[in-house]
């Protein structure tokens, strides 16, 4: 059961490298096709408008503290206003925006070719490495496993007494996958399209942003409790500007 | 490693200590592209030696903790002027850093036993 398999070169030289070598290609090819496809599409005002405002109630919101208490009842008055206060929404629009940036057909468009340009490259190398590469023994993990995985790992090799540690190339296809973000990220700067996981997030996060995030912002707004930490900052000042002057 | 500007976070105030996010954020970063590095270089080490197992997990947080300790350094043993806490520069990017360190280690492994 833990007889120690040795790999042929011809396995190595034909299967692992070129794996490897050509999920690295393909991952910078699809960096700089995606940054060719990105169309410029020209911004929504209103959804502008409405982020800079969101801006504004968070900026003020994290600086609270460092302005008298006046100054801030009036500017938290200012947006969360039941009549004409910038963050309250009336229940009716809310759904709009919504609805609105799904219709809109860039915007789909884009959302589309993102998707695609993620997917298709995904699909294509899979099925390239079960068409050729299925049947044997293709890497060793170096930590011991359990049965459970045998059939996750050991898809292609149809013999139960080899060591779950040997796994075949479909599992080397998933190593190499997750395995490359890292070094994605190192060589090709922030602005890569190969980390799936903060795409996901991305986009998951771009469509409810205005409707949701303005009623967020106002109750952030509401809890907050203001603690004045500026008290006799003038004599303080004094103090400090003393000291300096006199040293 | 770390030739990038890690300038400090205070603003002016005495006892509040608030910090800069733009330059927190591109601490995080500069942390973050060390730990994968890092964890690149460890994982072809694990392999060229041929640690498997435990042993192999054993060097990767060996790897990990001497970088903690290099970016500490380099940030001045102050680290409160850089980041806002000890966490994020001890703790970041470390589980990030595992799935390429186990990557590293496999490939380098396959690669050089082979018959």
């Amino acid at each position: 059961m833990a007889e120690e398999l040795v790999l042929d070169t011809a396995i190595r030289d034909w299967v692992l490298i070129p794996l490897s070598v050509v999920m690295v290609l393909i991952g910078i090819l699809r960096y700089f096709v995606s940054k060719l496809m990105r169309t410029s599409q020209l911004p929504d005002s209103k959804i502008i408008k409405e982020g800079f405002v969101i801006i504004r109630a968070r900026n003020l919101r994290a600086a609270a503290n460092f302005i008298p208490v006046k100054a801030f009842r009036a500017r938290k008055v200012y947006y969360t206003n039941e009549e004409n206060g910038l963050l309250h929404v009336p229940k009716g629009q809310a759904q709009n925006p919504q609805a609105q940036m799904f219709s809109d057909p860039n915007m789909a468009m884009d959302m589309m070719k993102k998707n695609l340009s993620m997917i298709i490259p995904q699909t294509l190398t899979f099925a390239w490495v079960n068409f050729f590469f299925s049947g044997f023994v293709a890497a060793k993990i170096p930590f011991p496993l359990t049965q459970r995985f045998r059939s996750m790992l050991q898809n292609g090799i149809d013999l139960s007494t080899v060591d779950v540690s040997y796994v075949s190339s479909r599992s080397w296809y998933f190593l190499n996958l997750f395995g490359l973000r890292g070094l994605f990220s190192l060589i090709l700067g922030e602005e890569n399209a190969t980390d799936d996981t903060q795409r996901m997030m991305q986009m998951s996060g771009f469509g409810f942003d205005p409707s949701k995030s303005l009623g967020a912002e106002k109750d952030g707004l509401d809890i907050v409790q203001h603690d004045w930490v500026l008290p006799k900052f003038e004599q303080r000042a004094e103090a400090v500007l003393r000291k300096r002057l006199s040293s | 490693m770390a030739s990038h500007d890690e300038s400090g976070k205070k603003s002016n105030e005495n006892e509040v200590p608030t910090f800069n996010a733009e330059n927190l954020q591109s601490n995080m970063k500069v942390v973050y592209y060390c730990r994968t590095f890092m964890s690149i270089i460890g994982g072809v080490i694990a392999g060229i030696c041929g640690f498997t197992g435990l042993m192999g997990f054993v060097v990767y947080v060996l790897v990990m903790a001497i970088t903690s300790v290099c970016l500490t350094a380099r940030a001045g043993f102050s680290i409160h002027s850089y980041f806002d806490s000890w966490n994020r520069v001890l703790l970041d990017g470390f589980l990030g850093g595992l799935l390429v360190n186990v990557y590293f280690v496999c490939a380098v492994l396959d690669v050089s036993f082979c018959a």
